[in-house]
């Protein structure tokens, strides 16, 4: 059985999806390369920070440690998130820890 | 009887440490003054101003101390009340009305859910939810019965029905209750107060001094404006006057400084807001007119907005705080020791109470005077000693805790800094603590399935898993489970000695909960194990030092690198640069311990 990484623009949507459900509204328009700090302002403190962490982790299946990968600057655009997120799960299956 | 003060009411010597950053009671007092004297035209940079209240809203509809923070009635009534003084909106009034009721102990209200209720909270929350909110108080016929047990035998309202039967009467409690009264009543004019008023308004008048101020309570040493805007605010409220107006209104006027605006004490050296607060609300109570000061008292509070917006006591470039001066002499080289740092500190002990107080010419905090302790300040000086200890006895609630300052319902984390002041003065023992009674309440803190059935309503929140945990402490009983108050909880047990809790018992509770929120990449996280943060990973290593476990250096190593720059510490790996001078002391001292043995890390209590 052979597993398939999702595309980079599949995981863009799907992350542009999963915050928006998370942050509301307000993200709709910000661009994908924008800082989500700088763009949201207090809307994107470090509690919304970890609920959108939480909720990609969740919809990729992934697990983000907060200490070893550098959250901060992961996760201050959603093009970060994308590149991070696609090379978690590539890295994922080429240890085949996913069937 | 009126003792002579044993401290010159002066403003400290010696150099503090200012953020030049707004606070809340302060931006308050500000705004409030201003209203009162029709000059809310004149607020500093009115937009940023109410960004800085309305900032401090959660989404649970209260508001907090400062951002992060949990919602508190305190909190809340300063923002609301202070959005209402600018004009502006308050937003979310339903949520802020539903926060209110979860702070409803049954009786009257408390700071936080679950807390016990007292006289501070009471207020603001009955007269949030009166005259914010458009509502009523859950059930005023409750709610009267529990103002009318305030009243002390001597005829002065105390904080709590507990501390009323101990006769601890403060003019600031009468003052509390009188309104809270008539907030919960709708200040119907046939409404009859719940307590023997002539008593009540002999009491207050007999606070009077022959100078015309008035003093907290029988005890205090000095008159102070704080006390007479209380004194004075309540006996108005009542529909009643001091016994001589005209020496009161003189005095006022006398205390006024170069500036024109005013200061607390006879002697004392800084205009502050407060001070002006004070002054312009008795006059205002007295019907005196405001015309005579207002141009002062406006420029003074003009001088101390902040940039950005909010306001402080003084000068921002001079308003220092003990916390930050604290955690600028304890992150200090050692072989630099900053002793007009700790000579600032000292310098905050002030009249009335015993304890260092947050800003000059506020209240004393038991958190601000365990960092002054820690601080190295009062070393050299019995006399003054003696004095905290003395304050810290007449903290202590009914119920065996601590909390924030005098009559403040107890939490865990007031409770642990005031066994910690009491043990670097020397104690527990032979200060006059009722040890068992903190042990009481520490275990009342306990969240077990067992405590369910007391705590039913409060526990609501509180997840079948997170109950189910061993060794689990929420801060107030019925709060939220967390690793903080967990091992402060252990903490005190330690310091309360084996005749109160065995220390093999102990060590295993500190084992289990260290192993239950150890984070896998390094640090401690406050809920669970996931997200590791500074004041979880400070208390966890100290908890352990404390308990005689080993040390993980290489664990402790990784979390400081992450949360540690050139630039300071953060809060946590999420959050942005460094948190501030608290934040850059702690991340100090952790790294300090790295390179040095247990005992190294002083016991600082936050939150």
């Amino acid at each position: 059985m052979t597993t398939t990484v999702p595309s980079l623009e599949q995981i863009h949507d799907r992350t542009r999806s999963v915050l928006t459900g998370r942050i509301g509204d307000a993200f709709t328009a910000v661009p994908s390369d924008a800082d989500l700090q700088q763009a949201l302002g207090e809307r994107y403190d470090s509690l919304t920070a970890m609920e959108c962490i939480s909720a990609v982790e969740s919809e990729f299946g992934i697990e983000v440690d907060f200490v070893a990968d550098d959250v901060r600057h992961w996760f201050s655009s959603v093009e970060r998130m994308v590149r991070f997120t696609h090379e978690r799960l590539e890295d994922t299956v080429a240890l085949g820890l996913r069937s | 009887m009126t003792t002579p003060a044993t401290t010159a009411p002066r403003a400290p010597q010696g150099t503090g440490v200012s953020g030049g950053e707004p606070d809340l009671w302060c931006t308050y007092a500000a705004v409030r003054t201003l209203a009162w004297l029709d000059r809310t035209d004149s607020v500093s940079d009115a937009d940023g101003t109410a960004a800085y209240l309305t900032g401090r809203r959660n989404a649970d509809g209260g508001y907090a101390w400062s951002r992060g923070m949990l919602s508190d009635a305190w909190a809340t009534f300063y923002c609301t009340q202070g959005l209402r003084d600018l004009g502006r909106p308050v937003p979310g009034l339903d949520a802020t009305s539903r926060w209110l009721d979860s702070t409803w102990s049954g009786d009257a209200y408390a700071m936080l859910p679950g807390q016990a209720p007292d006289v501070w909270a009471t207020h603001f929350s009955a007269r949030s939810a009166a005259e914010l909110c458009g509502g009523r108080v859950p059930d005023p016929d409750r709610l009267l019965d529990w103002l009318s047990r305030l009243q002390c035998a001597e005829g002065g309202l105390s904080w709590s029905p507990e501390d009323a039967r101990r006769g601890k009467a403060d003019v600031r409690a009468c003052y509390y209750g009188v309104l809270a009264w008539r907030a919960a009543t709708g200040q119907a004019s046939d409404a009859t107060p719940p307590w023997d008023v002539p008593a009540l308004t002999d009491w207050l008048r007999a606070r009077q001094a022959t100078s015309g101020g008035f003093h907290f309570g029988p005890a205090a040493e000095v008159p102070c404006l704080w006390a007479t805007y209380r004194a004075v605010g309540a006996l108005g409220a009542l529909g009643e006057t001091p016994r001589d107006p005209d020496a009161c209104r003189d005095w006022i006027m006398g205390l006024r400084g170069p500036t024109g605006a005013f200061v607390r004490w006879e002697g004392y050296d800084v205009e502050d807001v407060w001070a002006s607060f004070c002054a312009v609300g008795t006059l205002k109570a007295l019907g005196a007119p405001l015309a005579p000061v207002a141009d002062a008292v406006t420029a003074r509070i003009s001088e101390l907005g902040c940039a950005g917006g909010g306001y402080t006591y003084r000068e921002p470039s001079a308003a220092a705080d003990a916390l930050s001066t604290a955690a600028a002499v304890l992150s200090a080289d050692p072989g630099s020791p900053r002793p007009e740092g700790v000579r600032w500190l000292e310098g905050c002990q002030l009249p009335n109470e015993g304890g260092v107080m947050y800003m000059p010419g506020r209240g004393s905090e038991v958190r601000c005077t365990l960092w002054a302790l820690a601080a190295g300040a009062f070393a050299e000086d019995p006399a003054a000693r003696r004095r905290i200890a003395g304050w810290l006895a007449g903290l202590q609630n009914a119920d065996g805790g601590f909390g924030y300052w005098e009559g403040r319902g107890s939490d865990m984390v007031s409770t642990a800094a005031a066994v910690e002041t009491a043990a670097l003065l020397g104690g527990p023992d032979g200060l006059g603590l009722d040890l068992r009674g903190v042990r009481t309440f520490i275990d009342s803190c306990r969240v077990s399935p067992d405590s369910h059935d007391a705590h039913d309503a409060r526990l609501s929140g509180v997840s079948e898993a997170s109950r189910g945990e061993p060794y689990a402490h929420g801060n107030v009983p019925g709060g939220e489970p967390g690793l903080r108050p967990a091992l402060q909880a252990q903490r005190v047990r330690m310091l309360l000695g084996p005749g109160f809790a065995e220390p093999a018992e102990v060590s295993e509770a500190v084992r289990t909960l260290l192993a239950r929120h150890r984070v896998r990449g390094g640090g401690y996280a406050g809920e669970g194990h996931r997200v590791p943060d500074l004041l979880s990973t400070y208390e966890a290593v100290l908890a352990a030092d404390r308990a005689g476990l080993g040390l993980d250096t290489a664990h402790l190593r990784a979390f400081t690198d992450r949360v540690r720059d050139a630039g300071g510490t953060a809060w946590s790996p999420l959050a942005p640069g460094s948190g501030g001078p608290l934040a850059d002391c702690l991340g100090t001292l952790l790294a300090r311990r790295l390179t040095a043995g247990p005992g190294v890390l002083p016991v600082l209590a936050l939150s």
